[in-house]
């Protein structure tokens, strides 16, 4: 009896300490989140001291799903660059951390140097590669095709320009077209790529040095080489790692807007920079609700495709 | 013990009092553009300059000219405005207008006023017969050629017509005198907007009627955007221009890597300027030529990019807003700062603005052939989907004509919502 009231009261002051936490979450997580899927019913649009409101259901969830052609322009581009980057990201990250996981002479230098490019605030990457990318007058890139006589002297290559990779063949181009796929989106997924494929590589990395080493040396005395150590040990043990890699990363591509914004603003529009525009541009505050929520919609969906493809009860 | 804390706490509010007392000056918040038009030094010596007359702190943040948009209208739907005046594109009128979001100045402005400003600048800031902003900058858009490019290719002087410009193009591509004559701002963004508008112009049309509705499909706008077109597929155009700003435009003007643009008026001193221009002296600024078919009826034309000084419909001190609006604006301001266009009659004409700036003339006659984008609320939609179908075509992913007609079609369901 004595002990129960003390568990209540235990649970009770709980509950107190938490209580700040809680307010705070619901003060800037929960009560804005609550407030934008209220907007997104409405008909918003911004007034002097405040926001006009009338209430419109569905219209705005149809309005992009079914009339807005941008709209799935939008998705097709924002799939093409979720799922490029992603796979770029992984394949570089594993190859990464694979070589990192090696013993050799430097390899604490190596593994510090190779973080720099994530330590590199967003704006300032895309700023940068702005830069590399640039016509004559700045563009590094092409000064380097210059110098090594890739490019003659008065040849400037447009990397930011919008002509579709592989247009001339047959399938491929047609698909290029249809996915809204340009140089410049490719070049995109190259400056984004160079970020983040350092964090990629440390979470593998971390996923590496949890496998133990005796599981190798058995694979090595049963004749194992590289590839079926990597396909039969290194991959199937890297799920976790894999799993997460793979929902945050597909969460941060799917929303992308910084880096695409300030190289190219609307000029390519993935649904993220659609969202800005219809909500922060055009001051369709509902409208530009609802677009968010259909993003996390597709998150979530795809965080659920994931889960179910790799989740497993021990964790492998 | 509680008469220390007394004793305490009067000694704060004493102090508080002071520090109340010490900045009896009042602030006012401006936000400008630093961009093209005048540059922020100047902004912030006019502004030190009326601080120093009327015992005003004045608080200026400089923003991009993408940026405003936005910042205006979160200061807007504050229940106190963040800034007391802002500069107003007159694109915005409409906007902010139907919105309230800036006062309406008719009380402010004299008769006197009206009468030293062009009704073309004046106009383009009227919406439902009020002015909602002080005219503040006479931005348009001008010729700028390359004298030298234009000698060495076997012709005696600019082109008149749009025709005459692409035979020396072509002439200038043959000789290998330059790869890619013409530069242009056709980004996607609004500048792509105002260029098509001066073209369209240039073939003797606009690119919407008196009401408001797009008839830029039809005839001179759809002649106008074959005309771009055929730029780029004849290589006359270089490639670029599909991600150039008109900051990169000027680059590429000012650093002999093309004969022929047009830009804004802040494009002249730049390149005049030896320590960042590669034409001084070969670089010249004139009229825009227009298509050979209007050139027996109008010599040139242009687009406006004029700018005006608003104050909030939330601002809490609009009475001091209006006098740091009258003084920035004024004939006396505008004269000191002759490195763009002044809006006064008075001034555009007087001796001193045309021994100070020889180009007056030519900007006289050029500004007088302006054409305006469309006064309409939503404007950034409508011309965001202009800018959409206009670069589709330029991409070569559209026809010219279908792209215009789609580009109608959506605006007119935009403009039927409102």
């Amino acid at each position: 009896m004595l002990l129960r009231a003390h568990d209540a009261s235990e649970r009770r002051l709980a509950w107190w300490l938490l209580a700040p936490s809680v307010a705070l979450i619901v003060l800037v997580v929960i009560g804005p989140l609550l407030f934008a899927l209220y907007l997104s019913f409405q008909d918003a649009e911004p007034t002097v001291g405040g926001i006009s409101m009338r209430f419109v259901g569905l219209a705005n969830y149809v309005h992009h799903l079914v009339q807005s052609d941008l709209f799935w322009m939008a998705v097709r581009v924002t799939v093409y660059f979720t799922l490029v980057s992603l796979g770029v990201e992984l394949i570089l990250g594993i190859a990464i951390a694979l070589v990192l996981n090696e013993r050799f002479w430097g390899r604490s230098v190596v593994r510090a140097m190779i973080l720099l490019p994530w330590a590199v605030p967003t704006v300032v990457n895309a700023r940068m590669w702005e830069w590399i990318f640039a016509g004559s007058k700045f563009g590094a890139l092409n000064g380097l095709m210059k110098v090594l006589r890739v490019f003659p002297p008065t040849h400037d290559q447009v990397w930011l320009g919008f002509d579709v990779p592989f247009e001339a063949v047959p399938v491929l181009g047609s698909l290029f077209k249809w996915m809204g796929v340009t140089r410049a989106l490719n070049m995109i997924i190259v400056a984004d790529t160079w970020k983040v494929t350092p964090l990629v590589a440390f979470l593998v990395l971390a996923g590496l040095q949890t496998i133990p080493s005796s599981l190798y040396e058995a694979a090595t005395v049963d004749g194992a080489g590289f590839w079926r150590k990597l396909t039969h040990i290194t991959l199937p043990l890297l799920k976790p790692v894999l799993l997460v890699i793979l929902v945050l990363r597909t969460m941060e591509l799917f929303r992308v807007f910084d880096i695409i914004y300030i190289i190219m603003q609307y000029s390519i529009r993935v649904l993220g920079v659609l969202t800005y525009e219809v909500g922060m541009k055009f001051l369709h505050f509902g409208s530009g609700a609802a677009l968010s929520f259909l993003v996390a919609l597709f998150i979530l969906g795809l965080a659920l495709v994931y889960i179910r493809l790799f989740y497993t009860e021990d964790g492998y | 013990m509680r008469k220390a804390i007394v004793i305490a706490l009067c000694m704060v509010a004493l102090v508080a009092v002071g520090c109340l007392g010490a900045s009896a000056a009042e602030t006012l918040n401006v936000i400008y553009m630093a961009q093209a038009g005048y540059q922020p030094d100047d902004i912030r010596d006019m502004a030190d300059l009326f601080e120093f007359l009327t015992d005003t702190k004045v608080n200026i943040t400089f923003v991009k000219y993408d940026e405003q948009h936005e910042k205006i209208v979160a200061s807007a739907v504050a229940p106190v405005a963040t800034y007391d005046v802002i500069l107003l594109d007159l694109i915005w009128t409409a906007e902010f207008a139907s919105k309230k979001m800036v006062v309406p100045l008719d009380d402010q402005i004299t008769a006197e006023m009206r009468k030293d400003i062009a009704p073309a600048i004046m106009d383009a800031f009227v919406f439902d017969g009020k002015t909602w902003a002080m005219p503040f900058l006479a931005n348009f858009q001008l010729f700028f050629y390359n004298k030298d490019m234009i000698k060495k290719a076997g012709f005696a002087g600019p082109p008149k017509t749009l025709e005459e410009m692409v035979e020396q193009m072509k002439a200038m591509k043959a000789k290998n005198i330059v790869k890619y004559p013409w530069t242009d701002s056709w980004n996607q963004k609004e500048g792509l907007v105002c260029e098509y508008v001066w073209l369209t112009g240039a073939f003797g049309g606009d690119t919407f009627d008196a009401s408001g509705k797009p008839i830029f499909n039809e005839g001179p706008g759809v002649k106008a955007l074959e005309f771009m077109v055929s730029l780029l597929k004849e290589g006359l155009a270089n490639p670029k221009c599909l991600t150039n700003d008109e900051t990169a435009a000027k680059d590429d003007f000012i650093s002999g890597n093309a004969a022929f643009t047009t830009n804004w008026t802040f494009q002249y001193a730049l390149m005049n300027d030896p320590a960042v221009s590669k034409v001084v002296g070969s670089g010249e600024m004139g009229l825009i030529p227009v298509s050979k078919a209007i050139a027996d009826k109008k010599k040139t034309a242009s687009v406006s990019g004029f700018q005006g000084a608003a104050i909030m419909a939330n601002s809490r001190k609009k009475d001091l807003a209006w006098k740091y609006v009258k003084f920035i604006t004024s004939p006396l301001v505008q004269r000191s700062y002759l490195q763009e266009m002044p809006v006064w009659t008075s001034v555009q004409k007087s001796a001193y603005a045309n021994m100070m700036d020889q180009t007056m003339a030519v900007k006289s006659e050029q500004i007088a052939a302006v054409h305006h984008r469309p006064k309409v609320p939503p404007y950034p939609e409508v011309s965001s989907i202009l800018q959409r179908y206009i670069h589709q075509a330029l991409q070569m992913k559209m026809e010219p004509k279908a792209a215009l007609d789609k580009a109608a079609e959506e605006i007119k369901a935009v403009l039927a919502k409102k």
